[in-house]
């Protein structure tokens, strides 16, 4: 039967051509954007929003998926901002990224920097009634910290006091973590820690229910005290999850939504789909043609925000392989890369980069020259390396291509296409490998394993240590599992690094960290590329939202201002038809709560 | 019969242990790290150390094989109580028999329970692919075949060719463009929180299967029928009498879908196993979206399971296919 498949090869390219017209046509059905659905309230504005609604469910979706709902646990990138809305934590970050108390009325630090006393507000109740007190954070975070917890961030809060024999087992409690009244819990660390508080802030040490007991399990239903909470039956694994409005949550009159919906592995072409007929709300995943239209049609850009940078990526160039051991070298490709024209790649999502800390994260100094495009310098350290090129009779350069491993299905197997043509100006040819992402990660963390490759961070938290410790400090040097994926080591770095993390005055940090990324650059363990930020479009019907630094997304302060009904339909046949015949709307437009 | 029945489960045991082993043996000799899958691609090497060991990642290929086969069909002793710590990955087979194929590095779930909720989906969708296939191809098939050389018979050997030829993205995507997004007709994703929304979810996705499906089948089955069509038992048939449907349907039809029953078999142990770019396209919770998310994660107990259930789906529809074959043509029987 199957050889049908041999027939007539000539209709057969026939018919595959009618398919990818098919495809354009497709594509070009869909080229024009429909116009944003108007919120309810005509005379609410961005600037001068209308009085909240009350009521309404908040759709997003992501081509991603979560695995676990435990603050005790987070091993993907999607799932802090689903715990955002179901966990509050002692102190959060603001809208700009500034560290704000939330369960924590207030605190105070010790002079020496090494102790941290929380006063947590009265009254907070967790999703299952129960008041939250001292008692729940120090359990909640002896939870999130015990070497039984798969926490993937546990080492990250090795300052703590006793941390390193609770860590091994060696010890019941956390010495440093200490309930001096109901409402009173004080964190001793060993020695200061700039990092603490940013650490703090994030989800993993979030105070749980008392169901999730003193030590982590797989099978506990999530329960915070945060503004939404997860009803049984509320999350279909792999599929999609409903968080509902928590009534005891402790800011009175919040959330104003009834419900928050995510849905999972939604392809973006989707996303796109249900976002312009309002079956979506906020729209993050963009094709690239798609968001260059979002941006520049006057009626969306007023709804349409960049959120923060927060992800360097570059070139790691490994420092004990050949040629990389080679300082030269290292300086030569880092001054060939045009990084304007490397960025024109997702133009819209990518900014050329000149340093390792992003723009929008604590430590970065505008002011540092970092490194730049001068192919004139460049052709100079190929000389100096050794390995002389003359552009014009494309003579010399390296002898031989340098091998470049890459994986597939990321933005870099399109980026080195340019990376190698640039290269190519001074000498340098690649001979580039693609494996898939798991492999690539194996790989590019082991000892002498990848000489040449593409490198990127996103910050745990927003602060210039969280890129400089584990991209640059020789402690992050390991044989399996290296952050430090160009092996790059210097005493002076690592010195700075250190001495930073202990200084709590935030100026005098930021002049240590200049000073460690002058180095970096120009030691050139990485050539710097490009950070990348997300775009987020919202529609107009809803209200008060502002990306998040960290976690993207909070509903918290969000609100519906939208019609009854499916308004937002763009088919020929609206939901009516679809009601008639399958009793039920496609849209699940949300009712407009009371005023 | 019965030695027959025997000898080939024992073939079909045979086959599955071999692929499973297969695939435990390839999934654990790619140079990759699950611990680091689990831990995310920033965490540091003590803690991914730590859930590599909590894991039993630590250990070697040998002693994690010789667990996992012990494990996969196994005996619980007599009174173990329900929520036994030690069985909490297991479900039950027959009376005390376990199947136990771990616990999801992931999901940190028991892979039976995701299989389980997996399945009923993945079989929805096999089989609905599969009514498309059927009616679509066997229809398009007899129509050209006995108006060979007019317009419907061009008509249905196109449509098939495009059919064949267009890949399945194409066809899923345009369907949700222009039923869903454009028509809103049906959703443009998802499965549905109603029974009712459960059909019409699985509408979309069924035809984009069936279609492609659908158009071999008319091959397939147009060539067979021009085939039998042609034999003198037709001649003998119309000589006597018989209407031209009568003959086409109830006598040629009936001998060209024997090497339906062959292809329709297998080709439902297949979608069981999973249709990975249909159910990708539209969000369809089913085992090829679960086992594509276990390649990425390198999720080894989960592959293993999408792998054993796949496993045996193809070896159980090719038995059935034997067995109907046989009880169709006596022959084969012979």
């Amino acid at each position: 039967m199957r050889s049908i498949r041999a027939s007539s090869e000539r209709l057969r390219a026939g018919a595959r051509a009618l398919s990818a017209a098919l495809a354009v046509a497709v594509a070009g059905c869909s080229n024009e954007l429909p116009a944003p659905i108007p919120a309810a309230d005509p005379n609410g504005s961005i600037a001068y929003p209308s009085l909240p609604n009350r009521g309404g469910m908040l759709t997003t979706s992501s081509f991603g998926d979560i695995r676990t709902l435990d603050p005790a646990n987070i091993g993907d990138g999607l799932v802090p901002q689903i715990l955002q809305s179901m966990f509050a934590g002692l102190i959060d970050y603001d809208v700009k990224g500034r560290i704000v108390p939330d369960l924590a009325d207030h605190w105070t630090v010790s002079e020496d920097g090494t102790s941290f006393r929380f006063v947590l507000r009265e009254g907070v109740r967790f999703h299952d009634g129960e008041e939250l007190t001292a008692d729940d954070v120090k359990r909640s975070v002896e939870r999130a910290l015990h070497p039984s917890s798969p926490n993937p961030y546990a080492s990250y809060l090795a300052s703590i006091s006793g941390f390193a024999p609770f860590a091994a087992g060696k010890a019941e409690h956390l010495d440093g973590v200490r309930v001096d009244g109901r409402y009173v819990v004080t964190f001793k660390l060993d020695a200061p820690d700039a990092a603490f508080l940013p650490l703090l802030a994030m989800p993993p040490l979030r105070p749980v229910c008392r169901s999730g007991g003193s030590r982590y399990v797989d099978t506990w239903h999530p329960c915070g005290a945060g503004p939404f909470k997860l009803l049984p039956g509320g999350w279909d694994r792999g599929r999609q999850i409903t968080v509902v409005r928590h009534e005891g949550y402790f800011r009175l009159g919040l959330p104003y939504l009834d419900a928050v919906r995510t849905l999972f592995h939604v392809n973006f072409t989707s996303q796109r789909f249900k976002f312009t007929s309002g079956e979506q709300d906020i729209l993050r995943d963009f094709l690239s043609p798609d968001l260059l239209k979002f941006q520049a049609d006057p009626r969306w850009k007023p709804y349409g925000e960049y959120e923060l940078d927060k992800q360097v990526a570059g070139l790691a160039m490994n420092t004990e392989m050949a040629p990389f051991d080679n300082i030269e070298l290292r300086r030569a490709i880092s001054s060939a890369l045009d990084r304007q024209q490397l960025t024109l790649i997702r133009a819209a999502n990518m900014r050329p980069a000149n340093l390792p800390v992003p723009p929008d994260v604590e430590g970065y100094d505008a002011t540092l020259k970092g490194q730049t495009f001068d192919l004139t310098a460049a052709l100079e350290h190929m000389k100096r390396a050794g390995y002389a090129y003359d552009p014009v009779t494309r003579t010399g350069g390296y002898p031989t291509p340098i091998p470049y491993t890459t994986y597939s299905q990321g933005i870099d197997e399109f980026m080195v296409q340019v990376t190698m043509q640039q290269l190519a100006r001074i000498g340098i040819r690649l001979d580039v490998r693609i494996v898939n992402y798991a492999t690539f990660l194996a790989l590019r963390g082991r000892r002498k394993q990848v000489a040449f490759g593409p490198a990127f961070w996103t910050q745990d938290y927003p602060e210039a240590g969280s890129f400089l410790e584990p991209l640059f400090h020789s402690r992050s040097i390991n044989d399996e599992e290296s952050n430090n994926s160009a092996f790059y080591s210097n005493p002076r770095v690592d010195e700075l690094v250190d001495r930073a993390r202990h200084e709590l005055d935030a100026a005098r940090r930021k002049k240590i960290y200049g000073e460690a990324q002058e180095i970096i650059c120009d030691e050139a363990p990485w050539a710097f590329t490009h950070y990348y930020r997300f775009y987020a479009q919202w529609q107009p019907y809803v209200r008060g939202y502002k990306p998040h630094p960290m976690a993207t997304t909070d509903p918290t302060r969000v609100w519906i201002d939208r019609v009854a009904g499916p308004v937002a339909s763009r088919a020929v046949f609206s939901g009516d038809v679809y009601a008639k015949l399958f009793g039920d709307s496609p849209h699940g437009a949300p009712r407009r709560g009371p005023r | 019969m019965i030695a027959r029945l025997g000898r080939r489960l024992a073939w079909a045991v045979f086959v599955v242990w071999a692929t499973v082993t297969l695939a435990f043996v390839v999934s654990h000799a790619l140079p990759s790290d699950a611990a680091r899958m689990v831990a995310g691609p920033q965490a540091r090497p003590q803690d991914i150390a730590r859930i590599r060991s909590e894991l039993g990642l630590d250990q070697s290929l040998w002693v994690q094989y010789a667990r996992f086969m012990s494990r996969l069909v196994h005996v619980a002793p007599a009174g173990t109580p329900e929520g036994d710590k030690a069985h909490a990955t297991c479900a039950p087979l027959v009376g005390r028999l376990h199947l136990d194929l771990g616990k999801s590095a992931q999901q940190r779930r028991p892979v039976v329970t995701i299989l389980a909720e997996r399945m009923p989906r993945t079989v929805v969708l096999a089989l609905a692919a599969a009514f498309v296939q059927v009616l679509l191809g066997v229809s398009a098939g007899v129509l050209a075949a006995s108006r060979k050389k007019t317009a419907i018979d061009h008509l249905a050997v196109g449509a098939s060719l495009l059919g064949i030829s267009a890949p399945t993205f194409v066809i899923g995507l345009f369907f949700q463009w222009f039923f869903a997004h454009r028509l809103g007709l049906l959703p443009l994703d998802g499965w549905g929180d109603t029974f009712m929304g459960h059909v019409a979810s699985v509408i979309l996705p069924a035809l984009t299967l069936g279609v492609f499906g659908a158009a071999y089948y008319t091959r397939m089955v147009r060539d067979e029928m021009i085939g039998q069509l042609g034999q003198d038992y037709v001649r003998t048939a119309r000589a006597k009498g018989l209407s031209r449907s009568a003959v086409v349907i109830r006598h040629a039809l009936r001998n060209a879908l024997m090497p339906i029953v062959t292809i329709l078999g297998l080709d439902i142990g297949t979608l069981i196993g999973g249709a990975i770019v249909t159910e990708s396209i539209f969000r369809w919770p089913g085992i090829g979206s679960l086992s594509v998310t276990a390649m990425l994660d390198r999720d080894g107990p989960v592959i293993m399971g999408c792998v054993l259930v796949t496993a045996v789906a193809v070896v159980l529809s090719t038995m059935a296919v034997d067995f109907v074959y046989a009880a169709l043509d006596p022959r084969v029987r012979a």
